[in-house]
C-alpha cells in the first residue's frame, strides 16, 4: 500500500499530460460542431454548417492546393539535393567538408523570422514574385538540413559490398544507385521527404513574408483569418486539416511502420 | 601514375557534381540573402524608398539604449526560459513513464506524444486560444466552481504564450530525455539495488545523473526554438506580448523599416547564439561533474 500510492500518484500525472497534449486538437474538432455563429467550447448545438459554409470560401481550397503543390515541390526537390549532398558528404574526401556539413546545418539556427525578412527584401531586389517557386526555393532551405540527417543516418551503417557486387557483375553507376543504393536507404529518404513534407506545409513564418494578394498559403490564410474574423469556419479547416492527417498517418504507419519512421528522426 | 591522377581528378568532379545543386542553393538563397540582409541593418531608414543609401550603426544602438525594447529582449529570454524549465519538469515523468512501457502501450504513447509534432502549428495555437479565451473552457470551469468571480484574463499573456510554447516543444525534450533513459545499462540499476539503495536513491544518484546529457541537449534545443519562435506568440500572445521575432516581423512587415527589422534579427541572432554557447560551456561543466561522481 505505501508503495502503491506514489505510483498512482504518477500514472496520474502522466495521465494529466496526455490531456493536455490532446487538448486544443480535441477542442478544435469539437467546436466545429457548434450550431453557434461564434466559437464556443463545448459546443451548443451539433451541426455540420461550418462545413458546408466552406462551399462559400473557396479561398480556402485554393490556399489547400498551393500549400499541397508547395509542400510537394519542397519534399521531391529537398530529398533530392539532400541525397546528392548526403552521399558526397558520407562518402567522398575533399577540402572543406566541415564547412559544408555546417552551412547545410546552419538553417536550423537562423530563427525564420530573420531567413523570411532577408529572403523577402532578396526577392524584391531580384525581381522574383510571391509565386510557388518562390515559396519552394524558401522551404528548400528550411528542410534540407532534416532530410541530410536522416539520410546520412541511413547511409552510415550501409554494407558497400553489395554495391561493389554488382559494379562486379557489370552494372553501372546509374543503375548501381538505382537497384541497389537508394532501395537500401529507402527508410531514410523517404522519412525525409514526409518530414519537409510536414515543415514546408505547416510553414507559416517563412511564407508571411513572401506570400502576395492571390498566392497565400493554408496556414497564412488561417492566421490572417483568424486576426480579423471570430467565426467557427477556421474550426471546421482545421478540423479537416487534422483528419486529413490522421489518414495519412495512417496510412504511413501501414506502409512504413510509424516507429520507424520516428526512430530514424531520433537519431 | 597518370591513371590514378586522372582517376582522383574524376573522382573529384564527381563529389562537386554531387554538391553543385546544394551550393548553388544554399550561396544564391541563403547566403546572400542573410549577408544583404546584414548590410541593410546598418543603413538608415527613409519614409520613401524605405532604405536609404547612408551607414549608420544607429539601428543597433536604438535598440539597445531604448529600456522599451530591452524589456523585450528580457521577455523574449524569459519566456524561453521559462518555457525550458516546465518542458524539462514535465516531460522527464513522461519519458521515464513511456520508457517503463512495453511492447504495444509503448508505441502507443511514444505516438501520442509525437503526434503533436505532425498537426499544424498554427492549428495547436489556434486551439489554445479557444480553450484560455475569456469565455473559453478554462475560465468557465473555474467560474462554475465558484474559485473566480470574473473570467481571468489567460490569453494574450506572457502564461499563454509559455503554455503555447510549451505544448508545441515538449515532444523534443520527450525525445532527448527518452534516447538518453534508453541508453542506461539495466545492471547498473541492478548493481545499485543489490547494494540496498531504494527506488528513489536509485533513481537521483543513479538515473538521473546519467541522463543529465538528455536534459541538457534537450534543453538547448527547446531554449534556442523557443528564443526565435515566431507562430505561437503571435497567435497567443499577439501585439500584447511582443517578442523579439514579432518585433522584427512588425517592423520589416507592417511598418516597412526593414533595417530596423534587420537590426532586430540579427540582435536575436547573437542572442540565441550566445545563450547556446553559455549553455554548452554549463554542459560541459556538468558532464565533468558527473564523471568525477
Amino acid at each position: 500500500m505505501k508503495k502503491r500510492l506514489p505510483k498512482i500518484g504518477f500514472h496520474f500525472f502522466c495521465t494529466i499530460i496526455y490531456v493536455f497534449l490532446l487538448a486544443p486538437i480535441v477542442v478544435v474538432l469539437m467546436s466545429s460542431l457548434t450550431a453557434t455563429d461564434y466559437i464556443v467550447f463545448p459546443p451548443k448545438g451539433l451541426t455540420l454548417r461550418w462545413y458546408v459554409e466552406l462551399v462559400n470560401h473557396p479561398e480556402f481550397m485554393q490556399s489547400f492546393m498551393l500549400s499541397v503543390f508547395v509542400a510537394l515541390g519542397t519534399s521531391l526537390i529537398s530529398t533530392a539535393i539532400g541525397t546528392l549532398t548526403s552521399i558526397a558528404i558520407v562518402r567522398h574526401q575533399f577540402k572543406g567538408k566541415t564547412a559544408i556539413v555546417q552551412l547545410v546545418g546552419s538553417p536550423l539556427l537562423i530563427p525564420s523570422v530573420v531567413f523570411g525578412v532577408a529572403l523577402l527584401q532578396f526577392y524584391s531586389w531580384i525581381g522574383l514574385a510571391a509565386s510557388p517557386a518562390a515559396l519552394i526555393i524558401g522551404h528548400i532551405i528550411l528542410t534540407i538540413p532534416f532530410v541530410m540527417r536522416l539520410v546520412v543516418a541511413s547511409l552510415v551503417g550501409f554494407d558497400r559490398s553489395i554495391e561493389q557486387a554488382a559494379m562486379n557483375l557489370g552494372a553501372g553507376k546509374f543503375r548501381v544507385f538505382f537497384q541497389i543504393t537508394l532501395p537500401i536507404i529507402k527508410s531514410g529518404v523517404i522519412a525525409g521527404a514526409i518530414f519537409s513534407f510536414i515543415t514546408s506545409f505547416d510553414d507559416l513564418t517563412v511564407a508571411l513574408f513572401i506570400v502576395s494578394t492571390d498566392v497565400v498559403t493554408l496556414p497564412v490564410r488561417i492566421f490572417t483569418y483568424m486576426q480579423y474574423q471570430y467565426d467557427p469556419i477556421i474550426t471546421s479547416v482545421s478540423s479537416i486539416m487534422i483528419l486529413l492527417t490522421i489518414v495519412l498517418m495512417i496510412i504511413i504507419e501501414r506502409v512504413l511502420g510509424v516507429g520507424k519512421v520516428f526512430a530514424s528522426k531520433n537519431q | 601514375m597518370m591513371q590514378k591522377k586522372r582517376k582522383k581528378t574524376k573522382k573529384q568532379l564527381e563529389t562537386w557534381a554531387l554538391l553543385l545543386p546544394i551550393l548553388v542553393i544554399f550561396i544564391f538563397f541563403f547566403l546572400l540573402p542573410l549577408f544583404f540582409l546584414f548590410i541593410t541593418s546598418f543603413k538608415t531608414f527613409d519614409a520613401s524608398s524605405g532604405i536609404a543609401n547612408e551607414w549608420t550603426i544607429q539601428n543597433y544602438v536604438k535598440f539597445l539604449s531604448d529600456p522599451f525594447y530591452l524589456g523585450i529582449v528580457w521577455r523574449t529570454v524569459k519566456i524561453a526560459l521559462l518555457t525550458t524549465i516546465i518542458t524539462i519538469v514535465i516531460s522527464y515523468p513522461v519519458a521515464f513513464h513511456i520508457s517503463k512501457a512495453n511492447g504495444r502501450i509503448k508505441n502507443y504513447l511514444t505516438l501520442l506524444v509525437l503526434s503533436p509534432l505532425l498537426i499544424s502549428m498554427v492549428i495547436r495555437c489556434y486551439g489554445w486560444s479557444i480553450l484560455l479565451s475569456n469565455n473559453g473552457v478554462v475560465n468557465n470551469t473555474l467560474m462554475s466552481l465558484g474559485w473566480i468571480d470574473k473570467p481571468l484574463t489567460l490569453l494574450y499573456t506572457e502564461l499563454s504564450v509559455v503554455i503555447g510554447m510549451v505544448h508545441v516543444l515538449f515532444p523534443y525534450m520527450v525525445l532527448s530525455i527518452m534516447g538518453s533513459l534508453e541508453r542506461i545499462d539495466p545492471s547498473v540499476i541492478r548493481a545499485s539495488q543489490n547494494l540496498g539503495a531504494g527506488p528513489v536513491r536509485t533513481f537521483f544518484s543513479i538515473v538521473l545523473p546519467l541522463t543529465l546529457p538528455g536534459i541538457f541537449a534537450g534543453s538547448v534545443m527547446v531554449f534556442s526554438l523557443s528564443v526565435s519562435s515566431f507562430v505561437t506568440p503571435a497567435i497567443l500572445g499577439g501585439p500584447q506580448v511582443k517578442v523579439m521575432s514579432y518585433l522584427a516581423y512588425e517592423q520589416a512587415a507592417v511598418l516597412l523599416n526593414w533595417p530596423y527589422g534587420a537590426a532586430i534579427g540579427f540582435l536575436l541572432i547573437f542572442i540565441a547564439t550566445i545563450t547556446i554557447i553559455m549553455y554548452s560551456k554549463i554542459l560541459v561543466r556538468s558532464e565533468k561533474g558527473v564523471a568525477i561522481q
